[in-house]
């Protein structure tokens, strides 16, 4: 069965039981899915599932804790639910995950940077292709030239949790040694480069924490230290240095927490990278503690506990 | 006026003098440094001003001496937040900012000749105390006076010394209630709201005028309503975060209306024509 | 439109912008990324943007998301040092500025800005001032795109409100036409030449742009009104996120905040975008929050947009159908489907 009927199937037999399930639907244009709040069966039907399916919608459960919800989630989604199942953010058995075998997903913005898609009529997916048609002609081109950078290099096809499970279960078809490309491009950047680099791409942000209330991790959300008015951490000001401290403040929160999922990026309304400050984190997290969240929900993140002697931290040997 | 200068740029006043009202309730006496400009401000009774701590920011807080008494202004701040907190460590001769007159005032014309109703609540006296006193300064133009006013406990009272005047004056009525008994306390023991209800003053004639903490504002709201009152004779002030305090920031708005320049003062007819967010 | 209309060479432009540059800050549409178009002060060399809707509107520019209000120094006393002064600074500045390449949604926007910093009961000393010494270049609008909505907000892709010179796309470049004589004034520049030939297809054109109302939005003020206290503000604003991706994308958000920023005995009262989505917006010293939740901050929103703000400017919405929040929000929130609804349930 092709995985859309059986998430309408599953979704139909626990909707009962629960608030609402979160899918998603077809958004305003032909490019845009939207989360959706399913409610009634009128509502399944509008359910859809495709490269366009973005969305992390582990997101709102933390903010939904003490209420029975179903969600769908894709492999990399599910690293959220058991990061934030391990930080006791969310209740297990408060929420009924619906995984979804996942090939990758489109970056958006990849697409705008190659045509204009502002009257998009018609998108397609057939044979690892992706069609899209606007006034100006049609375009076809192969799926992985769009898909979103965290997909290139994916070793989550499969949910790693779920109570019901739609689509084969998928091995990891992505290079892994790729994960971590974009960072090593930087990092042969020497210092004042680096700080160019990110003062040019950071100079856009408008501090409307997009990035961090699209993250499922960043769960403080009203009470965010970037914010606050007493204690004054960070001055209102939108000058580059606001900006990068922010950044700065938002990798560091979730390090050895963040999954990688790219919600920061992905919801970037000004298309800033940062995503790779967080994975560049998640890096140095890997190095020294050989550690990777949200893949065991019994795990502990490195930075909450504390042991006399790292097993992979050699300090005498420095 | 209004038009013709920066509203966003502070006058530099000086505190003549700090009292200590209540544990966390200080007034401040404030004198404009420019002798011109303290000589010409005008406000009315009910308005407020932006108090300013410079590195710290401002606040809004109702002026709550009358524009009858102009030998200072007078601030009563209860210590909430940061604004507060700092203001609280002024001392005698340290420099403030003071931004107003801002805001509408009482309609204390639509009221000559009739009997007037106060009903205070903890700070929620400061704002009465400008009327109370602006009318005690005109005391012919209106009826009877009474304010009914409560605190948490003795100690929690506002404006001892006033208060004592008040009580000693046969033009006006004083009813002080505190929520429970203490050693000492030979007044009357109860919430505001309900000491209202045994008083059972007839809405005849009269106009009440309430402000306190918003629990006490509800309940009194409704004693009123099952006396009898009207919702135009009933008057109160609302309070909400503000900024620019001119209309133009956006927080402080119920639906049309700004509470900084359509407020802070509003009839409770005027309220129910808002949305119900308060 | 008048006949006082010259034509602009596309080629011709850079040249323009760096001779009015002489005089004026010059802003115009630039592409800064693959994907984001920015007003920026024009540089020779910078790559111009001139057929698409820019990522944010320009009203950084008249607006900036980082202002100071004033400047404080305090003085101690040496003699004693309980005993301070304090002496503050009004940090007011207005450069003669223009704007090249506003849409018209975007000069609309500001006056929305107009009506409320300039005109009301309280005027705004720093948004008066530079509005007075901004010109608006505004190229209409030839292809809207999907998420385009102005015409249902009483604008319009060849709508000139709010705009100093208006230009018309034509084969090789704008036919321009002064809207004021401040925007008049720009077509002395030798850029300008004779356009008589250009003004038939320069009308042509504009004839040929169409956008329909897609929204009725009639009685939606009330409509609003009538739905303040429903379970409907729940569903709508579900999927909403509670950034201020929105309100700082948009052309007619104004709401700011205003702090004190120290460093020694010196600081500055600075004013910054604030959004009505944010938690700290409402939050009072008391820790009572009038809008706690983005159930009501959402509500607020679009109760501002459609019905707060058109009964007190006569009308006027408070939004000009730019559409860029439907493109800058994260989870797609579709402001049209929610006035649609609205319309249905209210």
């Amino acid at each position: 069965m092709e995985a859309i009927g059986k998430l309408r199937e599953d979704i139909q037999k626990e909707l009962e039981d629960v608030e609402f399930i979160i899918g998603w639907e077809q958004g305003f244009d032909a490019l845009h899915a939207t989360p959706l709040f399913i409610r009634s069966q009128e509502d399944i039907d509008r359910l859809i599932w495709n490269p366009l399916c973005v969305h992390n919608l582990a997101s709102y459960l933390p903010q939904l804790k003490g209420r029975k919800v179903g969600v769908l989630l894709k492999g990399c989604d599910s690293r959220s639910v058991i990061q934030l199942l391990q930080e006791g953010l969310i209740q297990r058995e408060e929420i009924v995950i619906f995984g979804i075998s996942c090939p990758g997903v489109v970056d958006l913005s990849k697409i705008r940077a190659r045509m204009n898609v502002s009257q998009v009529k018609r998108v397609s997916f057939a044979e690892g292709n992706v069609t899209i048609e606007t006034p100006q002609g049609r375009e076809e081109f192969p799926l992985d030239e769009v898909l979103a950078t965290k997909c290139l290099s994916c070793q989550y096809p499969t949910p790693l949790i779920y109570d019901h499970l739609a689509g084969e279960a998928l091995s990891p078809q992505r290079p892994a040694d790729l994960l971590y490309k974009e960072v090593e491009e930087i990092e042969k950047l020497d210092v004042k480069e680096r700080l160019a680099h990110w003062e040019r791409e950071l100079n856009r942000c408008i501090r409307c924490y997009a990035c961090r209330n699209a993250c499922p991790l960043c769960v403080c959300q009203d009470y965010c230290a970037a914010d606050s008015r007493n204690p004054h951490w960070l001055s209102q000001r939108a000058g580059i240095g606001e900006k990068v401290m922010w950044h700065i403040m938002h990798a560091l929160h979730v390090a050895g927490r963040c999954t990688d999922c790219g919600e920061c990026e992905r919801a970037c309304p000004m298309d800033i990278p940062i995503q790779r400050i967080r994975k560049k984190i998640n890096k140095e997290i890997k190095a020294l503690f050989d550690y990777e969240a949200g893949v065991n929900t019994e795990d502990t993140p490195p930075l909450y506990t504390f042991q006399m002697e790292e097993s992979t931290i050699r300090e005498k040997d420095w | 006026m209004a038009n013709s200068i920066n509203p966003f740029l502070p006058k530099i006043g000086t505190v003549l003098k700090v009292v200590q009202e209540t544990p966390n309730i200080k007034s401040f006496q404030v004198v404009l440094n420019d002798q011109e400009r303290m000589k010409s401000f005008r406000f009315e009774p009910g308005q407020a001003a932006q108090l300013s701590i410079f590195g710290v920011g401002e606040a809004t807080f109702v002026i709550n001496s009358p524009p009858t008494r102009m030998e200072y202004l007078q601030f009563s701040v209860m210590q909430a937040g940061e604004v507060t907190e700092r203001i609280h460590q002024l001392k005698e001769g340290n420099p403030i900012g003071v931004r107003g007159p801002l805001g509408n005032w009482f309609p204390y014309e639509d009221m000559k000749g009739k009997d007037i109703y106060f009903i205070g609540g903890g700070i929620g006296m400061a704002p009465l105390r400008t009327l109370l006193l602006f009318m005690l300064d005109n005391r012919k133009d209106y009826g009877e006076i009474t304010l009914l006013y409560g605190a948490r406990s003795p100690q929690d009272l506002c404006y001892k010394e006033e208060v004592k005047e008040w009580e000693a004056r046969d033009d006006m009525e004083l009813i002080l209630t505190v929520d429970r008994e203490f050693p000492e306390w030979d007044k009357r023991v109860g919430l505001v709201p309900n000491v209202l209800k045994e008083l059972a003053p007839s809405p005849q004639n009269k106009v009440a005028i309430t402000c306190g903490p918003p629990i006490m504002i509800r309940f009194t709201l409704q004693a009123l309503a099952e006396l009898g009152f009207k919702d135009d004779q009933v008057i109160t002030t609302l309070e909400r975060r503000m900024k620019c305090g001119i209309g133009l920031c956006g927080r402080c708005n119920i639906g049309t209306k700004y509470v900084c320049i359509d407020g802070p003062v509003f009839s409770l007819a005027q309220l129910k024509e808002l949305p119900p967010e308060l | 439109m008048s006949n006082k209309g010259r034509f602009l060479a596309t080629d011709k432009i850079p040249g323009l912008l760096k001779r009015l540059g002489g005089t004026y800050r010059v802003f115009a549409p630039v592409k800064v990324s693959d994907t984001v178009i920015l007003f920026h002060e024009f540089k020779e060399g910078a790559q111009l943007a001139l057929n698409k809707q820019a990522t944010l509107p320009p009203k950084e520019i008249l607006f900036p998301q980082t202002e100071c209000l004033l400047s404080y120094t305090y003085h101690k006393d040496p003699e004693n040092l309980e005993k301070s002064e304090v002496q503050v600074e009004e940090t007011l500045e207005a450069l003669p500025t223009i704007i090249f390449g506003a849409r018209p949604c975007d000069a609309r926007g500001l006056m929305v800005f107009d009506a409320v910093f300039n005109d009301g009961q309280w005027r705004d000393p720093y948004y008066k001032a530079r509005r007075k010494a901004t010109t608006i270049v505004t190229i209409l609008c030839t292809q809207p795109e999907n998420t385009c909505f102005c015409t249902s907000v009483g604008g319009g892709p060849t709508n000139t409100e709010g705009s100093d010179l208006v230009l018309t796309p034509v084969t090789g470049g704008y036919f321009a036409e002064p809207a004021t004589e401040k925007g008049g004034a720009l077509l002395q520049d030798e850029a300008f030449a004779l356009g008589h030939n250009k003004a038939d297809e320069a009308r042509e054109e504009r004839e040929k742009v169409s956008l329909e109302s897609e929204l009725e939005l009639d009685g939606i003020a009330q409509c609003l009104l009538e739905l303040f206290s429903t379970d409907f503000w729940k569903q709508v604003s579900a999927k909403c996120i509670s950034c201020g991706a929105c309100t700082y994308v948009c052309p007619t958000c104004y709401c700011f905040n205003i702090t004190d920023e120290t460093a020694g005995v010196k600081g500055e009262r600075i004013r910054t975008w604030d959004s009505c989505m944010f938690y700290q917006y409402t939050l009072e010293a008391s820790g009572h929050n009038p809008r706690p939740t983005k159930v009501e901050r959402y509500r607020n929103r679009i109760g501002h947009k459609f019905s707060y703000h058109p009964t007190n400017y006569e009308g006027m919405f408070g939004c000009t159908g730019c559409g860029r929040c439907i493109k800058a929000c994260p989870v797609s929130l579709d402001i049209r489907q929610v006035l649609r609804e609205v319309k249905v349930h209210g």
